[in-house]
């Protein structure tokens, strides 16, 4: 054997086991509808937009509306599902071709990416437990140690709303928001911040053990889908923003929103200007 | 716990043993090409094989996940996560099992192939009746514990999004809110496999032990 197809071997051993070497698409639409196939990625422990239900199926408001949107455009659904902290680098390395999630619209975040219409508002606001009477109003947190998922807006908000207190609030960062959730109903944290939409339905669910803190104390904001801001992908995710503007135009996403969180928001067609 | 929820935590744990099945098999191929790589007197075939064992070691295998699984879709290689999780699980556990049996060939007694020496034994009959018998039985034990090893670390691919054992215990967890069951399932599961592996494993010895290879 002579040393070059030896050198070969060794170091093209990762890269022949990775057989399907797929040639880059130009234009991210065609590949799509090509393929018959939108790959979403998303974490699945953030209910109502992902969860695994009780009999183990992936649902949510997210399942719901992508197939929707895969109705307009003609194309199946294929999910990714991954750690939230993994979710963006998957999406610029190319994993999938958009992000369901949703994420909070961010000044930094809209920087890098492209949001698609919201789906639904995501101001901030704390969950309790059921029986605790020492948090009446959002302020009342201070001092405490608070729950939040970690590399999220929400997290963000808490510890900006926390430097404003008397007390500075101790933030704990969990893998995703269902650990958070379970720390609370154990007592190991006083209080969760989360999405209105995500913890009225946590609430909604287990009443005797969570209840919602109103008012919201975040700044206003949304939660919409994400792509990137390659020139490549843009075909694709006109494509979904259009579907997504039909959907909303002719009633379904009012009808989803009503299934999930039991309330319907007036959406945006577009994405407004982050104020955070 | 329903049938139902059951059946998904038996399907996720096939999942964990059928990956970290092939991952066993596929590094040990690579750990052989490796171990001779390396116990070759020719530097130019020895360098690359240390170069693979200090990496594959040395990092820690949640980053060699996240490098295959972001990295080379970059290079414009399609990586699903399956394939991320199989490289990342074979080359990792191929890297130890060079060392394991490089282990097991440098433990041949010396006396034993000077011996065959005098005896007029040609390297390949010294090899094929002297070294790899004894450092296949020396391994072993060795590769028994690197299969047990790889079936726990599988529940690190969750991050490149395979869902295994321990990640359809978190997500049953979580949308039934009883952690305790199905953690509990989920060792009791573990412990099961392993148990299983650790007894093919004595038996494995048991027959080399008596066997005489020839």
């Amino acid at each position: 054997m002579n040393r070059r197809i030896l050198l070969q071997t060794v170091v093209g051993l990762a890269l022949t086991m990775a057989a399907p070497i797929a040639a880059r698409a130009e234009d991210a639409l065609a590949h799509v509808k090509a393929a018959g196939v939108l790959k979403v990625g998303t974490e699945t422990a953030f209910a109502p937009f992902d969860f695994i239900d009780e009999a183990g199926e992936h649902a949510g408001l997210n399942v719901d509306l992508f197939n929707e949107v895969g109705k307009e455009l003609g194309v199946k659904i294929e999910w990714v599902a991954l750690p939230w902290d993994g979710v963006f680098p998957a999406l610029e390395s190319g994993q999938f071709n958009m992000v369901a999630g949703p994420a909070t619209i961010t000044k930094a975040r809209a920087e890098r990416y492209r949001f698609l219409s919201p789906i639904a508002e995501a101001t901030v606001a704390i969950l309790k437990g059921a029986k605790d009477d020492t948090i009446k109003t959002p302020a009342d947190i201070a001092g405490k140690k608070v729950g939040a998922g970690k590399a999220t807006a929400q997290l963000a908000q808490l510890q900006t709303f926390g430097k404003t207190l008397p007390k500075p609030v101790e933030a704990r960062e969990y893998p995703g928001y269902n650990e958070a959730y379970a720390d609370l109903a154990a007592g190991r944290v006083a209080a969760v911040a989360n999405s209105l939409p995500n913890i009225a339905y946590v609430a909604s669910k287990q009443p005797d053990t969570f209840a919602v803190v109103t008012p919201a104390f975040g700044q206003k904001s949304y939660f919409g889908f994400i792509g990137t801001k390659k020139p490549d992908d843009q075909p694709l995710l006109d494509a979904v923003q259009a579907a997504l503007v039909k959907i909303k135009a002719d009633g379904r996403m009012k009808t989803l929103q009503q299934k999930w969180f039991g309330l319907a928001f007036d959406t945006p067609d577009v994405a407004p200007e982050p104020t955070f | 716990m329903s049938l139902r929820l059951f059946e998904l935590m038996l399907t996720a744990a096939g999942y964990t043993v059928a990956i970290s099945a092939a991952a066993i098999a596929i590094g040990l191929a690579i750990g052989i090409l490796v171990c001779a790589a390396k116990l070759s007197p020719r530097l130019w075939l020895r360098w690359p094989a240390i170069v693979f064992v200090s990496f594959f070691r040395g990092v820690p295998l949640l980053v060699q996940l996240l490098l295959i699984y972001n990295l080379l879709p970059s290079l414009g290689i399609a990586v699903p996560s399956l394939v991320a999780a199989l490289i990342g699980l074979s080359l990792c556990t191929a890297a130890y099992q060079a060392e394991n049996l490089r282990g097991g060939f440098i433990s041949v007694p010396r006396g034993l192939l000077e011996a065959a020496d005098m005896a007029g034994l040609s390297p390949w009959q010294q090899f094929r009746r002297i070294r790899a018998p004894i450092a296949l039985r020396l391994t072993v034990p060795a590769l028994v514990n690197e299969a047990i090893l790889i079936l726990k670390a599988s529940s690190l691919i969750s991050v490149v999004g395979v869902v295994e054992l321990t990640r359809m215990a978190q997500n049953l967890s979580a949308s039934t809110y009883r952690p305790l069951l199905f953690y509990s399932v989920a060792g009791g599961l573990y412990l099961a496999i392993n148990w299983i592996v650790a007894a093919g494993g004595s038996v494995g010895e048991r027959v080399l032990r008596r066997g005489r290879l020839s």
